[in-house]
């Protein structure tokens, strides 16, 4: 799927796909649920991505708003959970208030050496799904 | 407008049609490197930069790594600011001409061992590496570039009229000590408030990448900025200013320096649009509050270079520097 128009001015760069573009979804991909409905998985990292059965779906979406309302996404782009946030225009102010917003949300705290490692939909939700396994035990 | 695309990471070179009507061929003025008491400061602001020759005129300057990176931005506008930032960079470093065997395109990048980025020169035979620093920093309407000799320098740019997502006084109990939140709480009016909160954020992050160590390295509650008021008759400043000559000191709580232990710090208004903060060391023995020579030059590269320093593009907030 094309991302620019070929009139548009600024369509100098060649079409590159890294991930696949989900049209039209308001919210992260299903894929996510399927995957983390799988138990008896292990997790598996490749080069492209991260399968992680840790998050469930239901906090990739609650962090997935939070993402969305502090970079003020048009609702037409998709947030895949493992995009990172400096690919979506994040500055380390935007980071931060991501980070303070999914703490208020879920009502955890996040230390400053982990608030580092959270680049991505789906670190986010894994380090918060950890921190309520924590604060639960 | 003809339109064409470009591929990145073939070797290929391809030469775009409108290249032929419009290929900048103004060099880069080349620039004499800084002294030990100066910064030089270039920024480029992308609303100005449309043409799209020129912007392919920019990509070829990338390495395939960084044009990898620049593709991996989601939205034109986000593609076109880290190729901004990128060109920026190179080109910024390459008029100071430190070595003839490096140009725009050869200059190699890496990343010291806390992560920051530096110039990686060819080995001299005397093993010596040149001492440029530099620190970059962006939004999405203004790209800077701070550049010194010898001394590790961090900057951090701001649109002024940028929102906060959370409560201020919230946010800044969480990250901010005690004395910084005691002086935005000490503020009624709401959008003094946020400026302030945001004037203190790029002095704060000015400060963590001079120290080189990333955000977790120095986190911003284990170091308080205050404005003091200068000494009087040590020095003097340039006319061009509003405010009243003062100092930003840093006190950190713990011992974050390795080889300098005093910082110096500027804060500027930039193009009426941006709050620009500078934070840069310098050895521990050199004289006490001697003023920053800052240089400002907005640039578009092979295009136009813009000297601003001295007028009101540059408006000083904070800090001693001339």
């Amino acid at each position: 799927m094309a991302s620019f128009s070929a009139t548009s001015s600024l369509s100098f760069f060649s079409v590159r796909a890294n991930n696949p573009q989900v049209s039209g979804r308001n919210s992260c991909l299903k894929v996510v649920s399927m995957v983390s409905a799988r138990n008896s998985f292990t997790s598996l990292r490749t080069a492209r991505f991260h399968v992680s059965c840790s998050a469930r779906p239901e906090t990739v979406e609650q962090v997935c708003e939070v993402v969305r309302k502090q970079l003020v996404l048009p609702a037409e782009r998709p947030l895949l959970p493992n995009t990172k946030f400096s690919e979506l225009g994040a500055d380390s102010l935007d980071t931060v208030e991501i980070v303070m917003g999914l703490e208020e949300k879920f009502d955890i705290e996040v230390a400053e050496e982990s608030a580092e490692n959270i680049t991505t939909v789906q670190e986010a939700a894994d380090l918060i799904e950890k921190l309520i396994l924590k604060k639960g035990a | 407008m003809l339109s064409y695309l470009c591929r990145a990471t073939s070797s290929m070179k391809t030469h775009c049609f409108n290249q032929k009507f419009f290929h900048s061929s103004f060099p880069l003025a080349p620039v004499q490197l800084p002294s030990h008491q100066e910064t030089h400061f270039w920024y480029i602001l992308p609303n100005e930069v449309k043409n799209a020759s020129l912007l392919n005129q920019y990509l070829e300057l990338l390495s395939p790594h960084e044009k990898e990176n620049v593709f991996r931005m989601r939205g034109e506008e986000l593609k076109k600011g880290a190729l901004l930032a990128r060109a920026l960079v190179r080109t910024t470093i390459a008029r100071y001409q430190v070595n003839p065997q490096v140009s725009v395109t050869s200059l190699k990048f890496r990343k010291n061992i806390h992560g920051k980025p530096e110039v990686e020169w060819p080995h001299n035979d005397d093993g010596h590496q040149p001492l440029l620093h530099f620190n970059l920093s962006h939004t999405s309407s203004l790209i800077a570039c701070g550049v010194t000799m010898n001394s590790p320098i961090g900057i951090d740019v701001e649109e002024k009229q940028r929102t906060i997502k959370n409560n201020i006084l919230s946010f800044a109990r969480r990250y901010f000590t005690h004395h910084e939140v005691e002086l935005l709480a000490a503020i009624s009016d709401p959008e003094v408030q946020r400026q302030e909160f945001i004037k203190l954020w790029t002095l704060k992050e000015a400060y963590v990448k001079a120290l080189g160590r990333g955000f977790s390295g120095a986190p911003f509650k284990t170091f308080t900025l205050r404005y003091k008021a200068a000494a009087k008759g040590s020095f003097h400043l340039s006319g061009n200013s509003n405010s009243e000559a003062s100092e930003i000191t840093v006190d950190s709580f713990e011992n974050a320096s390795d080889f300098t232990s005093k910082w110096q710090f500027a804060i500027f208004e930039l193009a009426g649009s941006h709050y620009a903060a500078i934070c840069r060391g310098i050895p521990a023995e050199a004289e006490g509050s001697v003023p920053m020579k800052l240089t400002v030059w907005k640039t578009i590269p092979f295009v136009e270079d813009k000297r601003v320093s001295g007028t009101d593009a540059v408006v000083r907030i904070g800090g001693l520097f001339d």
